[in-house]
């Protein structure tokens, strides 16, 4: 194997990972600068869109559009049940919402390994098959996420930046007394903008099922992923996300590549203890005022 | 605190000399109760569980000297191990006594703590959990592959127990008595710290920091100290622990254990140092009543801890004390 | 000050239900992973112990010294934490008053556990591959399983003669049973002229290994190991492998995975793949524990299962034979002295004197097998030996 393969191979993985990295941390940045929530159980919405999409698509045998579609909306509105319930009460105390998240992402964990068990479901390939370019050959279920990830993103940023409710979100992002007073409605937005941050969480989960089999414990590793973007790109900071995900990605795959996965992670790790000394900001956030 | 400070002011000092006295009253009881009970019973299974009540109580103890200005610690299991680690690499490999080694686990880990306060402790709020959370995988991650030192996932084996003296203490009996010397030292430690002039820093720093800041108190310095005395206690309390597990491995204290530390002292209560005695007498018995619905224990856990939260955010120590309020009739009018 | 005084009520409770149910009662324990992974084991464990005891409760009981026994299983959840195995063995011992255990399941809870056994003369059962659970100092320490100290290198041999294979390259997670075994791979490889090329060692959760897996391809592997990895990590090894481009054989010289192997990398992706298979599921013997466990279960059987069967059975026997149930040392010097023992694995024995200095290792044959069309074939018998 030469060079050239070992460094594409990692770029297009880079790609796959990153791909998902971006989706959950669009998702926790904008619950955090909306609503200064930490959740710390992003992660396992992330599993339970992982689960939706397995029962839709191998019993129901649904095409898989359709199940992502599903896994998006059914997690969504959990979200919204679980903002509106379990985490209002918490609004004016930013360190007890972030304990009640913990216990939210205990219970949802738990119960997945008792409705579900502890052991991986296989779900098949959306699409089976390899891509061959010369030398190089990439999986097609691989290059489907990365496709799948980019269209789901623009139709979001579309959603923020074009239609009223994206920009409301915006608005209370940016200063919610002035947006209370320009007439806003902060009760609605928040739940709301709550079931967008899981449901985008969900949708990794269904896109990366099949990469990677689907358990209760799978959301673990991409919550503290999206923690790791998250300051990366700036808490709050949307752009940040996406430049933060792909960047991590492909830190990632290189450096597990070239130096092994211990290092890599240690390193990431470092990395983002860092970032939060020098520059708690993180790369595009906005300065806590 | 409210109680006995503004029952001085308002109704004179009789209620309040009668609350010192019912409360020294209690603590000679509990005290007496605590010294006689285990000889009672032959059964060693709940010596074990009181001997792992007491270490708890300790961390959750610990915890709440770094809540008491205002910094939630999600990190807190990783000092808890490093002392650990250290007390035992000092007994297998230099054969230092660990009576000895548990001191120094406990200087080393405050020192630590106190270096990375410094660094630390100028991110406040989220961000400082946060970057908790991440120097705590850090640890493990250095614990797990470090081999040459920790032996990895392996880890160490044939701990020694701790000798006093000569006299070791290597029943579960023994060990508990030394828990409970230790369990009140941290707390009559914990509670003088908290009368004094430093408790004082630390309320109104918890309170309000700007506050705090413009009224001259200097912030960071007190922090600081918080955080290395709570991992410092949580450091020489991890290494107790150790010589009475007597086995080592990066899987003994886990980021899970600091969600842990965290619902007692949120379930017991956060606003006083009773609170993380309660929370950790309270849950570290649950799971064994709880055997039966295995897997629903965790869940029950959460669904605890989120009760509280939502429905009784001063923990179980607020129950007792509007109780007490209620029956020593000493109503101060707010 | 309520917790405390909840707890004290509660223990009263305790102690005074333990005194009630002495009578007639043998109580076998159970110390296993019952939740989170590895609950496909510790469930193996918990049906063996089960069914062992529902074989001789519906006889009327275990006859021993005169008297009949009902036997009781009680099984406690271990989280596959030292901590808490400590916590639940302390329950079986001293609440319970249990002798004999099932468990504990893994390297740490066994090595934490043994101090405890030992000293409180409890014969424990364990599954725990470490060799350092096994020896003349903790005499109360069975293993039923064959770890792979004892089933690597004759496996290896053969493979390795059979397939010609000279640079080998495999994945380890960075937990105790896989850096034992990534160390005794390379040695044992090594012994039969074959180089272990490329060995990574990565975190638990790891589930995207394409970035390591390519690390392995660049040097050239002819085979790749799959030994010390959990059931769906090696599924996953091998379907990102194949999608990789490997097409060399692979080789499973650990515990049973062949289940999870076809079920996450698929039909075509383990075809070439050879498997250690601790049991010959061709046996009638094995069938009919099959059908038992899964109608009872509702799981899959781990091949783990029947050897805990076996050695409960041998336990039994072994209290006949000493004609009691509470000298523990003479029940476990009648178990040891039990030799060509029948059972559903085939005729058992004790080995280990040479390894550990002392026979505390349970010895059954062993099989290995290749993948074709779904299905294992076995293709080699082994003793410790040799494979043939």
């Amino acid at each position: 194997m030469d060079y050239s393969i070992l460094l594409a191979q990692a770029a297009l993985n880079g790609l796959v990972i990153g791909a998902m990295y971006m989706l959950m941390a669009v998702g926790f940045t904008l619950v955090f600068g909306i609503m200064r929530v930490v959740n710390f159980a992003h992660g396992e919405f992330y599993m339970l869109g992982a689960f939706t999409a397995f029962f839709t698509y191998v019993y129901w045998e649904m095409p898989f559009v359709v199940c992502l579609v599903i896994a998006a909306v059914t997690v969504g509105i959990l979200g919204m049940l679980i903002e509106r319930t379990l985490i209002q009460p918490f609004r004016s105390d930013e360190m007890s919402g972030m304990i009640a998240t913990l216990a939210i992402s205990v219970i949802i964990q738990n119960g997945a390994v008792l409705l579900w068990g502890p052991s991986p479901r296989a779900m098949p390939d959306i699409v089976t098959g390899t891509l061959a370019i010369g030398p190089f050959s990439f999986p097609w279920s691989r290059l489907v996420v990365i496709v799948a990830a980019a269209l789901i993103f623009v139709a979001f940023w579309l959603f923020m930046q074009r239609t009223r409710l994206g920009r409301a979100m915006r608005a209370v992002a940016q200063d919610t007394e002035t947006a209370l007073l320009q007439g806003i409605r902060v009760n609605y937005i928040y739940p709301l903008a709550f079931g967008l941050s899981v449901a985008l969480a969900a949708l990794a989960g269904a896109l990366m099922g099949p990469v990677f089999s689907v358990s209760p414990f799978v959301g673990l590793t991409p919550m503290l992923k999206a923690f790791v973007v998250v300051i990366l790109g700036g808490l709050g900071s949307v752009p940040g996300a996406v430049v933060g995900g792909l960047l991590l990605g492909m830190i990632e795959s290189f450096t597990a590549t070239i130096f092994g996965s211990l290092v890599s992670d240690v390193l990431q790790l470092l990395l983002v203890i860092l970032i939060l000394l020098v520059r708690p900001a993180g790369l595009l956030g906005q300065r806590e005022a | 605190m409210e109680g006995s400070s503004s029952a001085i002011g308002r109704d004179g000092p009789a209620p309040a000399a009668r609350n010192r006295m019912l409360r020294r009253a209690a603590i000679a009881v509990l005290l007496a109760v605590a010294l006689v009970l285990p000889q009672l019973t032959a059964n060693q299974f709940y010596i074990h569980l009181a001997n792992l009540m007491l270490l708890n109580s300790i961390f959750a103890v610990s915890l709440g000297l770094i809540a008491a200005v205002g910094q939630i610690s999600l990190g807190h299991a990783a000092f808890i191990a490093a002392g650990a680690y250290v007390s035992a690499l000092a007994a297998l490999t230099f054969k230092i006594p660990p009576i000895l080694g548990i001191v120094l686990a406990g200087f080393t880990t405050g020192l630590a703590a106190a270096l990375l306060g410094k660094i630390l402790l100028r991110l406040r709020g989220v961000y400082f959990v946060l970057v908790t959370f991440l120097a705590g995988q850090v640890f493990t991650l250095i614990a797990l592959n470090w081999e040459s030192v920790t032996h990895g996932a392996n880890g160490l084996l044939g701990i020694p127990a701790i000798s006093l003296f000569g006299f070791p203490l290597s029943t579960r009996l023994r060990f508990y008595y030394f828990a409970l010397a230790a369990f009140i030292i941290v707390l009559t430690f914990v509670w003088a710290l908290m009368r004094s002039q430093y408790g004082r820093a630390f309320r109104s720093i918890a309170e309000n920091v700007r506050l705090a800041e413009s009224s001259g108190i200097d912030v960071s310095h007190y922090q600081v100290i918080a955080f290395a005395l709570g991992s410092g206690i949580a450091g020489a309390a991890g290494a107790t622990m150790v010589h009475y597990i007597r086995f080592l491995s990066p899987d003994s204290f886990t980021f899970n254990d600091s969600i842990a530390y965290i619902t007692m002292l949120v379930v017991g209560g956060r606003q006083t140092m009773l609170g993380g005695v309660l929370g950790a007498l309270f849950l570290t018995p649950l799971p064994e009543l709880l055997r039966g619905l295995v897997g629903a224990q965790h869940i029950v856990y959460g669904a605890i801890l989120l009760a509280v939260l939502l429905f009784l955010p001063n923990g179980l120590v607020s129950i007792g004390r509007s109780l007490f309020r209620k029956t020593s009739g000493a109503e101060a009018p707010k | 000050m309520r917790g405390f005084l909840k707890v004290a009520l509660l223990s009263s409770v305790f102690a005074v239900s333990s005194y009630a149910a002495e009578a007639e009662t043998l109580k076998l324990g159970v110390l296993a992973t019952l939740s989170g992974a590895g609950t496909a084991w510790g469930i193996a464990m918990q049906g063996a112990a089960e069914l062992a005891a529902e074989d001789v409760n519906s006889k009327g009981g275990l006859e021993v010294g005169g008297k009949k026994y009902q036997v009781e299983v009680i099984a406690y959840d271990d989280h596959y934490k030292a901590a808490d195995a400590l916590t639940a063995f302390n329950r079986l011992v001293f609440d319970d008053g249990v002798k004999y255990v099932v468990g504990p399941l893994g390297s740490a809870p066994a090595l934490a556990l043994l101090p405890v056994s030992t000293e409180n003369k409890v014969i424990t059962m364990t599954m725990a591959f470490t060799p350092k659970a096994l020896s003349a100092e903790y005499k109360y320490s069975l293993r039923p399983v064959i770890p792979s100290d004892v089933f690597s290198d004759p496996q290896i041999k053969w493979v390795v003669q059979k397939l010609g294979a000279k640079r080998v390259g495999g994945l380890f997670p960075n937990d105790e049973s896989g850096q034992q075994v990534g160390a005794a791979n390379e040695a044992a490889y090594q012994a039969v002229g074959a180089k272990f090329v490329a060995k990574e060692f990565f975190e638990r959760e790891r589930v995207d290994f394409v970035p390591l897996l390519t690390r392995v391809l660049a040097q050239n592997i002819d085979a790749f190991e799959l030994d010390g990895n959990s059931p769906q990590t090696a599924g996953l090894l091998v379907k990102q492998l194949r999608e990789l481009g490997f097409k060399g054989p692979i080789i499973r010289t650990g515990g049973d995975a062949t289940a999870d192997l076809l079920k996450i990398a698929g039909k075509e992706a383990t075809e070439n793949v050879y498997v250690h298979q601790p049991i010959n599921s061709e046996l009638a013997s094995i069938q009919e524990y099959t059908k038992r466990f899964e109608t009872k279960y509702k799981v899959p059987l781990n091949a783990f299962s029947p050897f805990f069967y076996a050695n409960v059975q041998m336990l039994f026997a072994g209290m006949q034979k000493a004609g009691t149930v509470t000298d523990v040392d003479k029940v476990r010097e009648a178990v040891l002295g039990l030799k060509d023992f029948d059972t559903v694995l085939g005729k058992v024995n004790w080995i280990g004197q040479a390894q550990w200095k002392s026979n505390q290792q349970l010895d059954a044959p062993f099989y290995v097998a290749l993948l074709k069309g779904g299905e294992a074939h076995v293709v080699a018998k082994c003793t410790p030996a040799v494979c043939e």
